[in-house]
């Protein structure tokens, strides 16, 4: 059985962790076996082609042999993994030996897509449809302005104001579910917790972030998620840049493509007669595997030993974000110049960041040139914030009440004993007879004292 | 070391006190740490009994000579001179004091010793000898051999180190001479007054004066031109001091009197052109993104007497003496500059004006070098370029690359036994090597046929049959699981590793044995001497003692081990196969040779 | 400035799989009772396929290895959209055609399937590699797959190690796959001195499943992963004079050239070698 428990933590968990039924129900689409695929950690992918023409059974012992005694564990994530997503199924043979088996719908789609390659239920636009398709670099700047716009109104709702109008406010809500508190309507909402520690994620877990709280909402708006997923999923192997026609999509489709278009997901395009929608990079990453720890990007952030840090960086966003927990001195051109100050700290740790989550933004975001260095970010920086956040932490304020004048030493014994029976116990000073308990137990402590009265 | 060392090497000798000397005849006994000599007439009172770690060196006479000598020369400066019957009892023994002394001078001891003067060719300095002992006390596997060969007596001393010159070389070349710097004190001329005189007396030593024109290129400019021609060395130095003198005194203006006055006086007073120019040169080449005037923010020199003589309340003076001011950190700088840069020149201090001229060629050379302003221009270019990019941001120049992996011949011994496995295979395959019955044109054909079915009927599918993939896998399965047992854990593991470490190292040893005496064996060929001979023989005898043991070593291993060592074994016995082979042709050779030429040879 | 998704994200397991293919018509020719072209194609663009689907930054290129050419006959990044294995058959088609008509002037057939100039397709595909490792800091891990059937050329021995050189300093591993009848010395040396897998398929007809096994592996996997290992390697060089493959023979003692006859002169390096007959004939057989 399975021993590791799935934590959402990004789309493919989230797929992973739907129902059995369903799960089956995916894999009939060849689209959501590659994706799934594609998700899967390496040795896991590797077992699926060894597997990939076998129809007996095979021991777990033959996978095991070609594991070094270090790969030991990942070979057992692999295998839970590929259990988890029912991909094999787990049997017992006559010698008690595990064997596995792969899912014959999951088989037969992967081996049709080696043999044919996939078929998208829809053709891209001929070129010759009459309009002129955004290149490539104007798709790219389009997901990028659509995706930022939406991240500055989460930092600062009156900024992006202008900005928001080509958002639905509906959208909107669905979104910033869980990001955003907003006490009353006259007060303008504010970043939660949640919220700041999003803006520190990188962008495909973000994206993943969005998806997951859409699709979480969609059941709400009567929409299938199995439904909503597997569009998604086919969605991402479209080719970015391509023109797809509106109309071939169902209705409840064409609502999500509207959404999708807000968030900079498709570039929608109204042709002459129909309506086309144009899938950008952000959508072809849906799909993406991204195993945890592992993946690099290119970064811009440069931090000093004295505690300055560069960012290469024009993007207002990026600016946005450093000054969450750091003090930014000024914006060249192309170059963010700040510092990490306690000051900084302490209001991003007011917000609800943690240490450990700045930490890991500056190293993800780490410039090539110094991301190539061990450490990328300089220890003393690490450590200081480190200590700066325990600071904040070293005295713990507990509701307490204290107990004194106790009639005999035997009764403040006693006393002593039983909050410590019902965990209750702070402190005690035995000479003056002083004790102090918290403020939970105090009726307990109260109906034994007074039972020791009578 | 201790096995062999217990070997005693009994020879008959004469000692003799001197080289015309008859000799009393006798025993030479050597044993590891000493030799005594025993004279056959027990009354003689030439006995002696002498530890090894006395003696620095030996000598010898050359093979053919008139007499077998052997000379061993003592600590103490005594030596003792045997004469022996034979050159080869002669040469045992020295083999054999040669090793004894490298052995008790690994024992600890360094012998300081001027190199003697050379009788013979393997006359060897203490500070060679060293060497040789360093490096066997560093390498455990050339210690091994050397105790095999040198003092098992297969090969001589100068033998094995013949091959192994450049080791020799690379240890020596690593430690450079040691030159003596300059003083580093600066030569701040203290006069020394008198009370009572108006007398100044200033103390040149060929020291001073080196530095002297090390640190002002004007002085020494000056001395080449005035001395002797226009004034003697003697006047030439009073009129320097004497401006030295002024300066001392920090009396701006009467210096620019006295320099008016006397045209020579003034070069000594005024400041040094050349030094301008070096700086200016100097500045030119300083890191052009090095901002120099943001040190003037570090407040060093404004800080009130920073332990430095100065002479502020002087700065009121007119500008027309300000080239008779000299700063106390422009002097110190020129001092720290010229200490750095050590004692370039190598001449004897004596002659003033040799060093002059020493110091002024280097200097010369040095501005040369780096005069042709195309090549300066050209290289600052280069540093502005490479500096306005913050060094955090710059891409490495290459990809990285992995050092270049000529393995250690070591690494490849156990793949040997591949050769032993394809000659195998290779006469499988020949018997079933198809023959290609088709033509090139056909064959292309048939190739494009391939290429078009495919293309046309697309992928088989399904590309593999279950059974067959199952059987694959297993297969697979079985291999990597077989090669575990066999091969070790690890898969970086080879053969040997799985071997018992006794067999391993045994068998290593005999591999880096028989490399060693394969080498001196075909490096004596062709034969053109007789001692080439008698080597080529005793090789041959050496080798061929091994030949038994390799059997030896592949019967001992348990049975399931057996194959693989074999197949270890099996190239060392084809290359000592083939160099008995080839001594036995050339015996052959020799033998029918002989008939027509008298010696062989 | 970067956008929101960044242009490259790269996992560990990202490879570029450089894929060469023997194109030999004689071999495959006479091979091809056993194990036809077409299914050798048929396995391996599966297989290509399948690494394709991995992951959608799996980069694979095909070199085809002919007699007298080579040439670049897939890229997969070529495209916008990712390309399936399948479009390079017409490639390989005019890659054959223009191999064939440059073998028309010496058409002497019928004696030994020859070797195809494995020594150039290597160096092509290290040269692609060269160009990927300068691209900048970060691209997929590169390795280089020989699916190799021909006997070796010896006559290409001193370019064929001049490559396997090049390759282990770059860090690059070659993986060979025999498909012939032989074992190949120079790939079993190549793979060896570069850390790749070396193997010989027992059942060509389960390749794809050898191929997917084995050859599959990326570069990060690898290191906790325990792949086929081979049980010897030949390390017999071939002699620059004849380039005969030799047990033993005659090595310049000034630039390490290996002959199997005595020579008067290096012809490498120009030294003349001394007076006798029997210079300085090492037994060689080590390396």
């Amino acid at each position: 059985m399975p021993q590791v428990k799935i934590v959402a933590k990004n789309f493919m968990d989230m797929v992973a962790s739907l129902p059995a039924m369903k799960l089956d129900k995916l894999y009939q689409n060849a689209f959501i076996c590659q994706a799934i695929l594609r998700s899967m950690p390496p040795l896991a992918k590797r077992y699926v082609l060894q597997l990939l023409f076998i129809d007996a059974p095979v021991t777990g012992k033959m996978l095991e042999e070609s594991v070094l005694a270090d790969g030991l564990s990942k070979h057992k994530v692999a295998i839970d993994r590929l259990v988890q997503l029912r991909v094999l199924t787990e049997a017992l043979d006559r010698k008690k030996e595990a064997t596995y088996r792969m899912n014959p719908t999951f088989q037969m789609n992967v081996q049709k897509l080696i043999v044919h390659g996939g078929v998208l239920p829809r053709e891209p636009m001929p070129s010759t449809a009459g309009f002129r398709l955004p290149s490539l670099e104007e798709l790219d700047a389009y997901a990028v302005q659509q995706w930022e716009c939406f991240l500055l109104h989460l930092i600062s709702s009156s900024e992006a104001e202008k900005a928001t109008t080509n958002i639905s406010s509906s959208m909107m809500k669905v979104f910033q579910r869980g990001l955003l508190s907003q006490k009353d309507d006259k007060e303008p909402p504010r970043l939660t917790e949640g919220g700041f520690q999003f803006l520190l994620m990188d962008t495909n877990a973000q994206l993943w972030y969005i998806i997951r709280e859409y699709i979480g909402n969609s059941e709400e708006r009567g929409l299938d998620s199995a439904d909503l997923v597997s569009f998604l999923l086919e969605l991402s192997f479209h080719a970015t840049g391509e023109a797809y026609n509106i109309n071939t999509l169902s209705d409840i489709q064409r609502a999500i493509i509207r959404d999708l278009a807000d968030l900079g997901l498709v570039k929608l395009q109204q042709g002459r007669k129909e309506s086309w929608f144009i899938p950008t990079k952000l959508a072809t990453n849906l799909s993406i595997s991204l195993s945890d720890t592992s993946s690099r990007k290119q970064g811009y952030v440069v931090v000093e030993t004295n505690f300055r840090m560069y960012a290469y960086s024009s993007s207002k966003l990026h600016c946005e974000i450093l000054r969450l927990f750091a003090r930014v001195e000024y914006q060249l051109p192309n170059l963010i110049v700040g510092a990490i100050t306690k000051e900084s700290l302490y209001k991003a740790f007011q917000n609800g960041i943690t240490a450990e989550q700045i930490i890991s933004f500056l190293q993800q975001n780490a410039h090539p040139r110094v991301a190539e260095r061990i450490p990328t970010v300089p220890e003393n920086v690490t450590d200081q914030i480190r200590l700066w956040e325990s600071d904040l932490n070293r005295v713990e304020c507990i509701p307490a009440h204290f107990f004194e004048e106790f009639p005999s030493r035997e009764v403040f014994e006693a006393a002593c004993d039983h909050a410590r029976e019902c965990g209750g116990f702070l402190w005690e000073n035995s000479k003056k007879m002083w004790l102090v308990v918290k403020a939970e137990s105090f009726a307990y402590m109260k109906e034994f004292l007074r039972g020791k009265k009578q | 070391m201790a096995d062999k060392q217990q070997q005693v090497v009994v020879k008959r000798a004469r000692h003799k006190s001197s080289v015309k000397d008859p000799g009393t005849p006798g025993v030479l006994k050597l044993t590891k740490d000493r030799f005594t000599f025993m004279p056959n007439d027990p009354s003689s009172p030439v006995k002696h009994n002498v530890e090894f770690r006395t003696i620095k060196g030996h000598k010898f006479t050359k093979d053919g000579t008139k007499q077998a000598l052997l000379n061993l020369t003592q600590d103490q400066g005594g030596n003792y001179i045997f004469e022996f019957e034979n050159f080869p009892d002669r040469n045992v023994c020295k083999d054999f004091v040669a090793s004894a002394i490298a052995l008790s001078g690994e024992a600890g001891r360094t012998v300081p010793e001027k190199p003697a003067v050379p009788i013979q060719d393997e006359q060897l300095s203490a500070a060679e000898m060293e060497r040789r002992i360093k490096l066997l006390q560093e390498d455990s596997d050339l210690q091994k051999l050397h105790k095999q060969f040198v003092i098992g007596g297969i090969l001589s001393e100068a033998e094995f180190w013949a091959t192994r010159k450049k080791l020799l070389e690379q240890n020596y070349s690593r430690r450079p001479k040691q030159r003596v710097a300059l003083k580093n004190d600066m030569w701040s001329t203290k006069p020394l007054a008198d009370g009572q005189s108006n007398r100044v007396t200033f103390n040149l030593t060929p020291e001073i004066i080196l530095q002297i024109f090390a640190e002002k290129p004007a002085v020494r400019q000056a001395y080449l031109n005035f001395v002797p021609n226009k004034m003697t060395e003697k006047e030439f130095w009073t009129k320097y001091s004497r401006a030295e003198y002024l300066h001392s005194t920090k009396n701006v203006i009467a210096a620019a009197a006295e320099a008016a006055e006397d045209e020579e006086l003034a070069v000594f007073l005024k400041q040094d052109d050349m030094l301008v120019n070096e700086a200016r040169k100097k500045i030119r080449q300083v890191d052009p993104t090095l901002d120099m005037e943001a040190d003037e923010g570090d407040d060093y020199m404004h800080l009130p007497d920073h332990g430095l003589p100065r002479n502020d309340n002087k700065d009121v003076l007119d500008s027309q003496y300000e080239p008779y001011r000299r700063s106390f950190s422009q002097h110190l700088n020129q001092h720290a500059a010229v200490v750095l840069q050590g004692r370039v020149i190598d001449v004897e201090l004596g002659d003033t004006r040799s060093v002059a001229e020493a110091l002024a060629r280097t200097k010369h050379a040095e501005l040369a070098k780096d005069a042709s302003d195309v090549y300066l221009d050209k290289e600052r270019l280069e540093r502005i370029s490479r500096m306005t990019e913050i060094e955090d941001l710059q891409a490495p120049r290459d990809p990285a690359v992995a050092p270049l992996s000529i393995k250690d011949p070591r690494d490849y011994f156990d793949s040997q036994q591949a050769n032993a496995f394809s000659t195998l295979g290779d006469t499988v395959s020949g018997a079933k090597q198809l023959k290609c019955s088709v033509s090139t044109r056909e064959a292309y054909c048939s190739l494009k046929e391939c290429i078009s079915e495919i293309k046309f009927q697309g992928l088989t599918e399904p590309t593999i049959n279950s059974e067959v993939a199952f059987k694959v896998l297993n297969g697979l399965a079985q291999n990597i699981s077989s090669n575990k047992y066999h091969l070790g854990r690890n898969p970086n593991e080879s053969v040997l590793d799985s071997l018992p470490k006794i067999t391993r190292e045994e068998l290593l040893l005999h591999w880096s044995s028989i490399q060693e005496l394969l080498k001196h064996f075909w490096s004596s060929y062709p034969i053109t001497t007789k001692y080439l001979l008698t080597k080529a023989t005793k090789l041959k005898d050496a080798m061929s003692q091994i030949y038994p043991k390799l059997q030896e070593i592949k019967e001992s291993v348990q049975s399931d081990l057996r194959h693989q060592v074999s197949l270890l074994v099996q190239p060392m016995l084809q290359a000592l196969d083939a160099a008995f082979a080839h001594y036995d042709a050339d015996v052959q050779n020799r033998l029918a040779r002989s008939g027509e030429r008298p010696n062989g040879f | 400035m970067s956008p929101p998704v960044p242009s490259k994200i790269l996992t560990d397991d990202v490879s570029l799989l450089m894929v060469l293919i023997d194109t030999n018509p004689h071999f495959w020719s006479s091979i091809k009772p056993h194990f036809s072209f077409s299914k050798f194609l048929s396995h391996v663009l599966a297989f290509l396929n399948s690494i394709l689907l991995l992951n959608q930054l799996n980069q694979v290129v095909v070199i085809a290895t002919g007699i007298n050419a080579c040439g670049y006959v897939f890229d997969s990044s070529s495209g916008s959209v990712s390309q399936r294995a399948e479009s390079l058959l017409p490639k390989l088609e005019e890659f054959a055609e223009n191999d064939e008509s440059l073998s028309e002037r010496d058409d002497d057939s019928g004696n030994g399937v020859g070797s195809s100039l494995l020594s150039g397709s290597l160096s092509m595909a290290l040269c692609y590699i060269q160009r990927v490792f300068r691209s900048g800091p970060l691209h997929p891990q590169p390795r280089i797959l020989c699916l190799h059937g021909s006997p070796d050329g010896p006559g290409q021995y001193v370019a064929i190690m001049n490559s396997i050189f090049s390759a282990q300093r770059s860090m690059v591993p070659i993986d060979s796959c025999v498909v012939g009848i032989q074992h190949s010395a120079f790939l079993q040396q190549a793979s060896y001195i570069t850390g790749g897998v070396y193997l010989k398929p027992q059942q060509l007809d389960g390749l794809f499943q050898y191929l997917a096994t084995v050859f599959a592996t990326d570069l990060h996997s690898r290191n906790f992963l325990r792949l086929p290992k081979p049980v010897g390697v030949d390390f017999r060089a071939s002699c620059f004079c004849h380039k005969n493959t030799i047990d033993m023979g005659f090595i310049c003692s000034v630039c390490l050239s290996i002959f199997c006859k005595h020579q008067k002169k290096c012809s490498t390096c120009g030294s003349t070698f001394g007076q006798a007959k029997t210079h300085d004939p090492s037994a060689s057989q080590q390396r």
